[in-house]
């Protein structure tokens, strides 16, 4: 089931940390180049997502959901 | 030099050698931490912990940190926050590192030594290297019945992972350790420290020309072989950064491990869940690394004037960024004092953050929760044991983990 949630990764900023794939594999993985690429976005639960989020010690992911940038709640 | 008599056994180490004067001899700064974060999570000037006024030298004031999103604000923005301030902290003992590298320099050098350290290139190391080190510590003491845990496993076991990473042979092992002590207390004993330094470069040089000829499966192979955009590591990089490894690879895996079985076996009721559950033992890690943070504070130093939490800083200032208290930030976790692997997991500050964030952190995670499922299988009841009288406790400043862990169980 998709949950309608598309993950954005800023290929620039990211500096290839795996912090992303290791708090949600199976909606992140490194590409060999060393920086993250997004997986299945349902993969995760969507509270994991955001820790991936969070955990981005550059800032480079993002959720969006309906063509708009999401925020998370509290 | 060849290996000695004395070399055959294992460097004896006295936790008590990186106690006062590298850590810090405090037992527990953080109610001190959280009553100065209330008055601002940013301070300008000299600050107490509890151990006496800061000293300061230099006309700017020192600038500490306190607040978790300040911390993240500054360690995200490392164009005004410079990591230069650590040429003159470490430079002098570990050579020219990433550690004081500022963009893009920085970004150009993680780049060719962060392949080795992701976390499927490090999973071919998980049973054959770091279980069978662990192993081979526990076979000395499982029949007693009891152990201290920091002077039989956690000390001796990142060492050796290190070790074993870089392709050494096992007669090195005893001169590796003594050397890495050396440079983990280069403050308590700055002569040793500098003479290790210069031991290990000399050392470092005949593995890496002979690694040249003969590449190898490992760490140091690796780094001889790297490129990245036309871009190779020379010689005196390779061995500033193998260096590096020993502080940031050694100490802070000892501290952490340490840390992480303090949290569980004072909270007998979560050690039970995770030793049922070893898929726990991933959060669980992650908690200690947030309770207890094996390196409580990182520096940075201001390249122009700039406000944090409204706090005007000027250019220059030396930035003491305190990962521990923000990593207890009553702002952004419920009941931070305590340790609770159960709590929603949320981001911390334990492995830094920003472009700088903890190289070695899937390694850490790696070799922790090997140690503890190797640890599970191998005692069963583990449980705390001090002698009549002995306080067992998390101690330090700077740098923290418990001195000793005393623990009894029966050999499974």
């Amino acid at each position: 089931m998709s949950n309608g949630i598309e993950i954005h990764i800023d290929t620039e900023a990211c500096m290839g940390s795996g912090n992303c794939v290791y708090w949600a594999p199976g909606s992140f993985d490194l590409a060999d180049e060393g920086h993250a690429v997004p997986l299945d976005p349902s993969a995760t639960e969507e509270g994991r997502l955001w820790v991936a989020v969070e955990g981005c010690p550059v800032g480079a992911i993002s959720l969006w959901r309906d063509g708009r940038p999401l925020v998370k709640e509290g | 030099m060849g290996p000695t008599k004395t070399d055959t056994a294992m460097a004896p180490f006295d936790p008590n050698e990186l106690k006062d004067t590298v850590a810090g001899n405090v037992r527990d700064p953080y109610p001190v931490m959280a009553e100065l974060r209330r008055q601002s999570p940013v301070h300008v000037g000299p600050v107490d912990l509890g151990t006496g006024p800061e000293e300061h030298y230099g006309d700017v004031p020192p600038v500490t940190v306190f607040g978790f999103d300040e911390c993240v604000q500054v360690l995200r923005d490392n164009e005004t926050f410079s990591s230069t301030i650590y040429e003159s902290v470490v430079g002098g003992v570990m050579g020219r590192t990433i550690l004081q590298m500022d963009e893009p320099e920085h970004r150009v050098q993680r780049a060719l030594v962060a392949p080795a350290f992701r976390s499927k290139i490090l999973e071919r190391w998980e049973d054959d290297l770091v279980r069978a080190v662990v192993d081979e510590l526990i076979d000395r003491f499982a029949a007693q019945g009891h152990a201290d845990l920091v002077r039989e496993l956690t000390f001796n076991f990142p060492v050796q992972v290190i070790a074993r990473i870089l392709g050494l042979p096992r007669t090195d092992y005893p001169r590796f350790q003594r050397w890495a002590i050396a440079i983990t207390s280069v403050a308590a004993n700055w002569d040793r420290g500098v003479a290790a330094s210069e031991a290990l470069r000399d050392y470092f040089a005949e593995v890496l020309a002979d690694r040249r000829r003969h590449p190898d499966d490992d760490l140091i192979s690796e780094l001889a072989a790297v490129e990245v955009d036309g871009q190779h590591l020379t010689d005196e990089e390779i061995f500033s950064f193998l260096r590096l490894l020993l502080p940031a690879g050694v100490e802070t895996t000892y501290r952490a491990s340490g840390n992480l079985l303090f949290g569980l076996l004072t909270n007998p009721d979560q050690l039970g869940a995770v030793e049922e559950d070893r898929s726990l033992l991933s959060q669980a890690f992650e908690e200690s690394v947030r309770w207890e943070p094996p390196v409580t504070v990182i520096l940075r130093r201001t390249t122009r004037d700039t406000t944090l939490a409204d706090v005007p800083i000027p250019a220059g200032a030396d930035v003491a960024l305190l990962l521990g208290a923000a990593n207890r930030d009553e702002r952004k976790y419920e009941k931070p004092d305590e340790f609770d692997m159960f709590r929603a997991v949320r981001q911390h500050v334990g492995f830094g953050f920003g472009v700088h964030v903890c190289l070695g952190m899937h390694l850490a995670r790696m070799e922790t929760r090997v140690a503890l499922n190797t640890i599970f299988d191998r005692l069963a009841d583990l449980r705390l044991d001090p002698a009549p009288g002995q306080d067992v406790h998390v101690h330090g400043l700077a740098f923290r983990s418990p001195i000793s862990l005393p623990v009894a169980f029966s050999a499974r």
